[in-house]
């Protein structure tokens, strides 16, 4: 046998050993759908004493209309404003007192509300998304109450700190919007849009998109399927089934790009990030895996590219990011993926006394190398480790169990993906890399702006 | 067999689940609690002296490694506050035969994560990898315990990092309010004490080798490993990774136990001027982690402030409307605890959240607590437990925890039945050894003018500045803080400086007084790129009392516009300020003092303070953009010489507080007195005098 010697080599030989790789182990699960359209997901694991329950509805701000921004996420709230048998802001209470955690989010594709809760109250998780499912109570008084809470919601979230506004500009602004108006326009909406939104349109909104037909019930964790299938047989299969929603709007997938470093300005912005948006394809598609790698490569961990050579080389950077960038899951912090076109930022925040335009000719030069040359096997290997490590680790956890279902169910079709969701990017090699970088990172499809305290000079 | 009558038999035929079809109209009742099977674990001391725990869990092919060591923050020695946190970031930058990048090279590329880090009574080192590599995991956690290298080059990076993310601390309230109480209750105890800029700048290299060398020993150090691994593949892991580590920790430095004030409430006003909300933080000291009573404390605290549906949150919040939440809790340190509560809430009502909560307080320990009630704390505290301990990560943490905390293993065992059996007896004898009003220290982060005589309708009022100096109720009374400009000092001068963004020239500024018919005009005209022209004038009274302030200028496209008239006591006016929704335009109305100073003349009125090197001066400020007079405070904190463009000069450095932003001036040590350089934004923005 021969010796190796620097340490961190020999590391790296005895992981790359075969054999060494684990896969996470395969999802059991039973899937099936109600006669009013509801599908039903159950993945039961029995490593904690806890269970989650998650219900995806497949609607988000891509289906709203323009002037009616923000919508999807408004309704979001209205969904804990009480319904027949639970009154107004109890959902939050119940849920609490009996020792669990409750919340929704909203993105451009989806509305997801989940519970994770001790595994003896599974009933209670359904019985509570089931009576909202039929019996929501979208009453003015509360309609108005939480067009305000979402208001201060946006104050308090982007208005009030730095970087988010310009952030969203960037990814959302490099959409065209005549010609993908789906994802072109933010999640969270405009104040002016929200301050327009009526009841009427509410009720309309519920009717049209909460409907059992147009949702996905996933349970995971500590429980018993045929208690979980008799529960839920007896409390959502008499909700009618609604007219099937409207089909998604048309998306033609079209950017502003390119361009001189543009300018946003942002008074609470404590050094200046420079961001560089590349439009790349959407989840589904066979070019996503070797993207999301290479964003990996680029900004992941205090090894990545950008760590390595803007703020640890040059000194130039007190951060770097490289992220598939929208709307991010409220679950578990995940971005979330689209059906449509997706964006990819990489950034760097400047450090003091360094000029933006520095920083954005050394975030240039990195991205310009990695489209030509594209990534190294051992860069490659990190990449797909780390994927692969997260999903075993978050998987240990009911509610990322939940939420990898549910995006197998909406975004490749059908929940069983969740196993083979994973091989997707571990078969990714260097070559698919290189030939996605070649032709989605070119200097010439970027936006680039900075965001800063300071004026454009 | 005999027949049964018709309707019996009907209805022992219909499915037993008949009835639990029927849709529930109230929420379903929670199924039978099962035991709650923690996980059980094995643990061994080695002949080193350091303990393996092991939690074998076979569900995820995951491996966390946690290694412990006794004395953290709290070991820091006096001055050098920060020396444990700066240490523990130093481990992963270099240890063994690997670089920084070396290390988050192998640990990145396999997907997994090394860490240090320093609480107030231990250091952790912590791993998390997939099982397969469990190897690497033992290998980098004894890397970093015992063989840091600890460069010099890293210790820099992590001092600036520390340094800015003091400097962002500083601003926020909710962290001084936590830092005044710790000062308030722990009075001499190291757990009173935080890092302060000077405290972090001042730690050496061999500092932070001593520390190291001190603390990093196996004797009482505590390695947790949880997940997918055999008991005896782990022990021959540790013994692999930690069996040359030899030796026993310097002992801590002995602390006398906190002796809790009595004499009733009293209340730390923390002046933050301009403040919109006031950040009420009540606490009291309280028992140590292993109290018999700690689990019916923490019952009694849930009904108190646990979640939305404590009381608090439901009396300040949901009735009162005050405030965005409200809630209370237990610290659990290995030393003395604390109770603590806390609100922020709208100004205007900081008095009477202040009274509410000690209301509050005094209830929870005056009345017993009905059963519902306490059965509702009870389920959420007893079903949450398993929402804590379902990763490999967080069941190590728990045993972790409670070791360190030197907790009978089996507390985890039986602290939900523990917390099931609290009755309302124990409850409110819990309550009173906790919640102690009458010891209690109520730090309030706010406005101090706007909330000080409310405040000291409820108990003694100390207030102080953010740094925790004492500031004199004169400092406070709007009427008569400030000193009255010196008209005689008011010397006609004119100065063409350099805006400095980043240290990059980004446009230019001038200023002049000049003497009128009947008083004096100063003017301003800024230009910094294409993006802010501004010019302001402001007119004053022969005696320097203002008469009126006007500005005119964009930002980004957006107008700016003041106009204010000073008569009468009081300012009239309207100010439009740009914001990012566009120009805000706001009615501008207020008393002012007879010594008002206009903002816009801050550069000028500066010169005529009698500034001597160690001097105060303050000056009451009326801020348009605050609607409101404030109170500056200018301190003479240095005597230096800078070269700017326009030469080199012997100037006092002027530090200003009370403003949106502290503001440093340097301004001439020799009269006639003028602003040589201002520095702002922590130096990003700097104006300095070029003619």
């Amino acid at each position: 046998m021969t010796r190796c010697a620097p340490l961190a080599v020999c590391a790296l030989l005895a992981n790359a050993a075969p054999g060494a790789a684990q896969e996470p182990a395969p999802v059991r699960m039973e899937s099936f759908a109600l006669e009013n359209g509801l599908r039903v997901v159950l993945a039961p694991g029995h490593a904690s004493q806890t269970i989650a329950v998650d219900v995806a509805y497949a609607v988000g701000s891509r289906d709203e209309q323009p002037g009616r921004t923000g919508f999807a996420h408004l309704f979001e709230h209205m969904m804990f404003q009480g319904s027949a048998h639970v009154a107004k802001g109890d959902h939050f209470g119940l849920v609490g007192r009996n020792g669990g955690q409750t919340n929704g989010f909203t993105t451009e594709d989806r509305t997801e509300y989940f519970s994770v809760l001790p595994s003896n109250r599974l009933a209670l998780g359904l019985w509570l998304e089931a009576d909202r499912m039929r019996s929501l109570a979208v009453t003015d008084e509360n309609f108005r109450n939480q067009r305000q809470a979402v208001q201060e919601e946006l104050r308090m979230r982007v208005q009030n700190q730095p970087y988010v506004d310009g952030v969203a500009a960037a990814a959302y602004g490099s959409v065209d919007s005549a010609a993908c108006y789906p994802y072109s326009h933010r999640t969270g909406g405009s104040m002016e849009d929200l301050d327009r939104a009526e009841t009427a349109e509410a009720q309309a909104f519920f009717r049209q998109y909460y409907v059992p037909n147009n949702a996905t019930l996933v349970v995971t964790g500590d429980f018993d399927p045929a208690e979980a299938r008799r529960l839920v047989h007896a409390w959502f299969s008499d909700i009618p089934r609604g007219p099937a929603p409207p089909p998604a709007q048309a998306c033609t997938p079209r950017f502003n790009t390119g361009g001189p470093l543009r300018h946003v300005h942002d008074p609470r912005a404590p050094l200046p990030l420079v961001l560089h948006a590349y439009p790349v394809p959407a989840y589904a598609e066979r070019d996503f895996p070797p993207i999301a790698l290479l964003a990996s490569v680029l900004g992941q961990g205090s090894s990545s590219r950008l760590n390595r050579s803007l703020v640890r080389g040059s000194r130039s950077a007190a951060g770097t990011i490289a992220m598939i960038g929208g709307a991010s899951s409220g679950a578990t912090g995940r971005m979330s993926p689209r059906r449509g076109p997706q964006v990819l930022l990489v950034g760097a925040v400047a450090n003091q006394g360094v000029s933006p335009d520095s920083v954005h000719a050394q975030l240039r030069a990195e991205m310009e190398r990695i489209a030509r040359e594209g990534v190294t096997d051992e860069e490659l290997r990190k990449a797909r480790s780390t994927h692969r490590a997260e999903a075993i680790t978050g998987r240990q956890h009911p509610l990322f169990m939940a939420e990898d279902i549910q995006i197998a169910t909406l975004f490749l079709g059908s929940p069983q993906a969740v196993n083979t969701d994973l091989a997707r990017f571990q078969a990714v090699t260097a070559d698919d890399v290189r030939r996605a970088a070649a032709q989605y990172l070119r200097a010439e499809n970027a936006l680039a702006q900075v965001i800063s305290s300071q004026p454009a000079p | 067999m005999k027949r049964l009558p018709f309707a019996a038999a009907l209805l022992l035929a219909a499915p037993a689940s008949l009835a639990a079809q029927a849709y529930p109209t109230t929420p379903p009742p929670p199924g039978p609690v099962r035991p709650l099977e923690f996980p059980a674990f094995r643990q061994e001391t080695l002949p080193n002296g350091m303990q393996l725990v092991l939690i074998e869990r076979h569900d995820a092919p995951v491996v966390s490694v946690s290694l412990a060591l006794p004395g953290g923050a709290s070991a820091d020695p006096t001055g050098k506050e920060g020396l444990a946190q700066l240490t523990a970031q130093l481990l992963g930058k270099g240890a063994g035969a690997r670089t920084a990048e070396q290390i988050a090279a192998a640990s990145e590329g396999v997907g997994g994560t090394v860490s240090a880090s320093a609480d107030a009574d231990y250091l952790a080192v912590q791993a998390d990898f997939l099982a397969a590599d469990a190897p690497l995991a033992f290998a980098l956690v004894a890397d970093l315990a015992t063989r840091p290298t600890l460069p010099a080059d890293e210790l820099e990076i992590i001092r600036g990092s520390t340094l800015s993310l003091l400097q962002l601390q500083g601003s926020q309230p909710a962290f001084l309010a936590q830092k005044h109480l710790a000062a308030r209750l722990y009075g001499d105890h190291p757990y009173a004490r935080t890092p302060s800029p000077e405290s972090v700048r001042g730690i050496t290299r061999d500092d932070v080798a001593a520390f190291a060398a001190a603390r990093l020993r196996p004797r009482g150090a505590l390695l947790v490993v949880a997940g997918g691994l055999t008991w005896t593949r782990a022990r021959e892991l540790a013994e692999g990774a930690f069996g040359g580590w030899t030796g026993a920790p310097a002992p801590l430095p002995a602390a006398a136990a906190p002796a809790p004030r009595t004499g009733g409430p009293h209340i730390v006003l923390v002046h933050r001027p301009g403040s919109v909300q006031s950040n009420i933080l009540a606490g009291n000291l309280a028992a140590g982690p292993a109290d018999d009573a700690r689990a019916a404390a923490t019952v009694a605290v849930h009904v108190l402030g646990g979640g939305a549906s404590g009381r608090l949150f439901t009396l300040l919040r949901e009735q009162k409307g005050w405030t965005y939440g409200s809630y209370a809790s237990l610290s659990r340190p290995l030393g003395t605890g604390t109770f603590q509560a806390n609100a922020e809430v709208r100004t205007e009502v900081t008095d009477s959240a202040v009274a509410e909560m000690l209301a509050q307080l005094r209830r929870l320990r005056d009345e017993r607590i009905g059963d519902e009630e306490l059965g509702r704390a009870k389920d959420a505290l007893v079903g949450g437990f398993p929402l804590g301990i379902i990763t490999a990560r967080q069941v190590a943490a728990q045993v972790l925890t409670g070791r360190m905390l030197g907790l009978p293993d089996e507390e985890l065992r039986t602290r939900r039945t523990a917390l099931a059996a609290v009755d309302p007896a124990a409850a409110q004898a819990a309550a009173r050894a906790y919640v102690r009003p009458d010891e209690a220290v109520i730090v309030v982060v706010g406005d101090a003018p706007r909330v000080y005589e409310g405040l000291r309708r409820i108990a003694p009022v100390q207030v102080v500045d953010a740094d925790g100096r004492p500031m004199s109720a004169d400092d406070l009374a709007p009427k008569q803080p400030g000193a009255r400009l010196d008209a005689a000092a008011l010397v006609p001068f004119s100065d063409s400086s350099a805006v400095l963004l980043g240290g990059n020239a980004a446009g230019w500024s001038r200023t002049s007084l000049e003497r009128t018919a009947d008083g004096f005009r100063f003017v301003e005209e800024t230009q910094i790129g294409g993006a802010i022209q501004q010019r302001t004038e402001v007119l004053l009274a022969a005696d320097g009392t203002p008469r009126s302030a006007t500005q005119r200028g964009s930002v980004q496209g957006q107008e700016a516009r003041i106009d204010l008239a000073y008569a009468a006591g009081r300012v009239t006016g309207t100010a439009v300020t740009p914001g990012t929704e566009g120009p805000k335009t706001a009615a501008v109305d207020a008393p002012v003092p007879a010594e008002v100073v206009d903002e816009n003349l801050l550069s000028a009125a500066l010169r005529t303070l009698p500034l001597a090197p160690g001097s105060q001066h303050t000056l009451s400020v009326f801020s348009s953009s605050a609607n409101a007079v404030q109170t500056r405070t200018f301190r003479v904190t240095a005597a230096e010489r800078v070269t700017v463009p326009a030469g080199s000069f012997d100037v006092l450095r002027v530090e200003s507080a009370g403003g949106p932003a502290p503001v440093t001036y340097y301004v001439t040590a020799d009269a006639p007195r003028r602003l040589v350089k201002l520095d702002a934004l922590g130096g990003q923005l700097q104006v300095v005098l070029a003619r």
